[in-house]
């Protein structure tokens, strides 16, 4: 591979020569040691009109590292969320319809039933979508996670950098047997969860994650 | 070799510089020691051995507080008395008994109190270890282990610099309750605690003397009202003021006074109190870290150690421009809350190069304005936007901002973790955003609206980057070590 192969555009190539400052950096200069290597850079340098769809563009870019998959969290997650869904629906639904039928009449109420009846069956997609949004891939040096149906986030969180993970289960969570995943950073804005998880798995993995930390821990 | 912040004990590599100087026998040159005049000079303390308390006066201050809190809930009314025509002051000995009635015991039981939050406070160097214990009949003792030190005040409020006194406070990462202040010590107590902290997370004894510093930059009070003023909102606040009152004069309406009053109040909050809070703002470089001093009504001198700063925004609003001036906004690890808002300026004003300069010496061996910036893609949705992001080896970059420049600094070093969000409507645009994370401050470093497939290359080189560097960084924990 030489340099004008990491540069499909020639002048870029000339103008950044390999080694030197740039956004894009050549896959290879990560190294083998660090884990798999990431995805190769996009074809076209960074600031250039895309050729390509964006629509396959803007999918990949949620793609898991190379060579490795997403593990998914368990089912139960769309069922939790959907449970709660119902859960947030019912009070809604009797006091908004006793309210409406009492000003508006009958018909008040029936349409309030038919607007929450919509809203729950939004809920119940967007709990499956939501659900299959989830994923996570442990890399040699760090964790990525990969969430969101509406906002997509991917989060690359290095071992070192734990400050602590937890496991958490709210009520339905215990019931359905399922836990969250937390991993706390110095920053606020790492937002690292997983939920979903089964119960066992969520302790082994909090352990597992635990032990690498400790493993590469280092100050602030 | 240089130092992170200069010239000096070099951190690493060579052996450390010896700090410490011999002392001197025999009487002292002309012109040096202290005076031969006026009473000896107290012996000067050591934290390092023996257990300490605060200043005795702390005692006495903390009992005015609660003598003082007593007569206005309750003394303050004992005094008065209902007469015909109103509420009078009438000092019968009746009155002026019931009141000593009243206020003695207060006084008693405020001097107790005052002497117990004395007496109950105890701390001393153990070890690596800085060892806080408070309360006699359940003792609370907290451990700080002094490698993890963030940054190291002495503040000294204007009350207790009537009475020579000052106080410190310790900054550890991680939340509100992680400050340490000892309030009251005496001024070189305080200072001499600062030094011997210092010298105690550099892993030098605790007798070391204090690091010599170097000036690096004073801002002068006309610069720094000048920069004050010279913003947007205050102008056109000033503006709004102007028309106000020339209204309220020329069509004599007192009631634009009821307007006028919330702007000249935002004003003073806006001017005045960055004002008095910055100035004699005074920029120093010592082997322990940045010197900052600053204040008029009250000073602080903040010690910030190498590799505590986190994330650094240099700010250029448009008005300064034309003067080259800019600020610096930092991160650092321990101020939480509104001490964060009260410590988050590295530099008030200072030419545009300077600043840069200091950029450099927060994240020695950088430069900032020499990393390649790549602005991110235009689109029909937003057309003006246009921010630019770029990445060396160490740092990451970003600019944005038309009217008010902003340029973001983050080392990789110093990352937290590497975010890539995609709202629907960039999702749309196939953009997405990029954050550096770092812990919580003013600064956030992110390059917004990047194309997707770049912004996933740009998360993965800067995992990649971040991992390198925490490799190779030069352990902080130990500056001296």
């Amino acid at each position: 591979m030489n340099a004008g192969d990491q540069y499909p555009n020639p002048r870029a190539a000339q103008d950044m020569p390999p080694g030197s400052p740039s956004m894009l950096p050549p896959g290879a200069s990560l190294g083998p040691q660090h884990g798999p290597m990431p995805p190769p850079p996009a074809p076209n340098g960074p600031s250039m009109p895309s050729v390509v769809p964006i629509g396959a563009r803007a999918e990949q870019a949620f793609d898991p590292p190379s060579g490795m998959a997403w593990v998914r969290v368990s089912p139960k997650l769309t069922w939790q969320r959907r449970i709660t869904v119902l859960l947030w629906a019912l009070p809604v639904t009797v006091v908004g319809a006793f309210v409406l039928s009492r000003t508006r009449g009958l018909a008040g109420g029936l349409i309030w039933l038919a607007v929450v009846l919509v809203a729950c069956a939004v809920g119940w997609i967007v709990a499956e979508l939501s659900y299959r949004s989830w994923g996570f891939a442990e890399r040699a040096d760090d964790l990525l996670v990969t969430h969101g149906f509406f906002v997509r986030h991917l989060v690359v969180v290095p071992y070192g950098r734990m400050q602590y993970v937890d496991v958490t289960a709210g009520l339905l969570e215990q019931w359905l047997g399922v836990a969250t995943v937390r991993l706390h950073t110095a920053a606020a804005a790492t937002d690292a969860r997983i939920p979903g998880l089964p119960a066992r798995d969520a302790a082994i993995l909090r352990d597992r994650l635990a032990q690498k930390g400790e493993a590469r821990s280092i100050g602030l | 070799m240089n130092g992170p912040y200069g010239p000096g004990r070099p951190p690493y590599g060579p052996p450390p510089r010896p700090r410490f100087t011999p002392p001197m026998y025999g009487p002292a040159p002309y012109g040096y020691g202290p005076p031969p005049y006026g009473p000896p000079p107290k012996p000067p303390v050591h934290f390092s051995h023996g257990v300490h308390r605060l200043h005795m006066a702390t005692a006495v201050i903390n009992a005015v507080g609660v003598v003082v809190i007593a007569f206005v809930l309750g003394g303050y009314s004992l005094l008065l008395t209902q007469t015909p025509d109103g509420v009078a002051l009438v000092l019968t000995p009746r009155i002026i008994a019931r009141f000593l009635a009243v206020m003695l015991p207060a006084t008693v039981v405020a001097a107790a109190i005052g002497f117990w939050s004395w007496w109950s406070l105890k701390f001393w160097i153990s070890g690596d270890d800085l060892v806080v214990e408070t309360g006699i009949l359940r003792r609370r003792n907290r451990r700080i282990p002094l490698a993890h030190m963030q940054a190291v005040d002495v503040v000294r409020p204007l009350v207790s610099r009537l009475f020579g006194l000052a106080e410190v406070r310790v900054e550890l990462a991680g939340g509100d309750q992680a400050e340490t202040k000892f309030r009251f010590l005496g001024r070189p107590p305080a200072e001499q605690l600062r030094a011997e902290l210092l010298a105690r997370a550099a892993g030098l004894p605790g007798h070391t003397p204090e690091a010599p510093e170097r000036p690096y930059w004073r801002v002068g009070f006309g610069t720094l009202l000048g920069s004050q003023l010279m913003k947007l909102p205050v102008i056109g606040a000033l503006m709004l003021l102007v028309a106000l009152l020339a209204f309220g004069v020329v069509f004599g309406e007192p009631g634009v006074l009821a307007a006028a009053l919330p702007v000249l109040l935002g004003l003073a909050r806006g001017v005045v109190a960055p004002l008095v809070m910055h100035t004699n703002f005074t920029a120093a470089l010592s082997p322990d870290g940045l010197r900052l001093r600053y204040g008029l009504m009250e000073t602080r001198m903040q010690t910030v150690p190498p590799g505590r700063v986190q994330a650094v925004r240099v700010v250029e609003p448009v008005l300064w421009r034309g003067n080259g001036w800019a600020r610096i906004d930092v991160t650092v690890a321990g101020y939480v809350g509104d001490r964060q808002a009260l410590s988050s300026v590295l530099l008030p004003v200072a030419p545009r190069e300077v600043a840069l300069r200091m950029v450099g010496l927060v994240f020695p061996g950088t430069n900032a304005e020499a990393v390649p910036l790549l602005p991110a893609p235009r689109s029909w949705l937003a057309p003006f936007r246009k921010g630019e992001a770029g990445t060396d080896d160490r740092l990451f970059v970003t600019r944005r901002g038309r009217v008010c420049r902003r340029l973001d600094v983050v080392a990789h070093a110093r990352a937290q973790s590497v975010r890539l969000t995609a709202g629907p409507f960039q999702r749309l645009l196939g953009l997405g955003t990029v954050h550096i994370d770092a812990p919580p401050g003013p600064v956030q470093v992110a390059a917004e609206d990047r194309e997707l497939g770049e912004a996933r290359a740009i998360v993965e080189s800067a995992a990649g980057r971040a991992h390198r560097a925490r490799a190779t960084d030069i352990r902080t924990e130990r500056w001296a070590r």
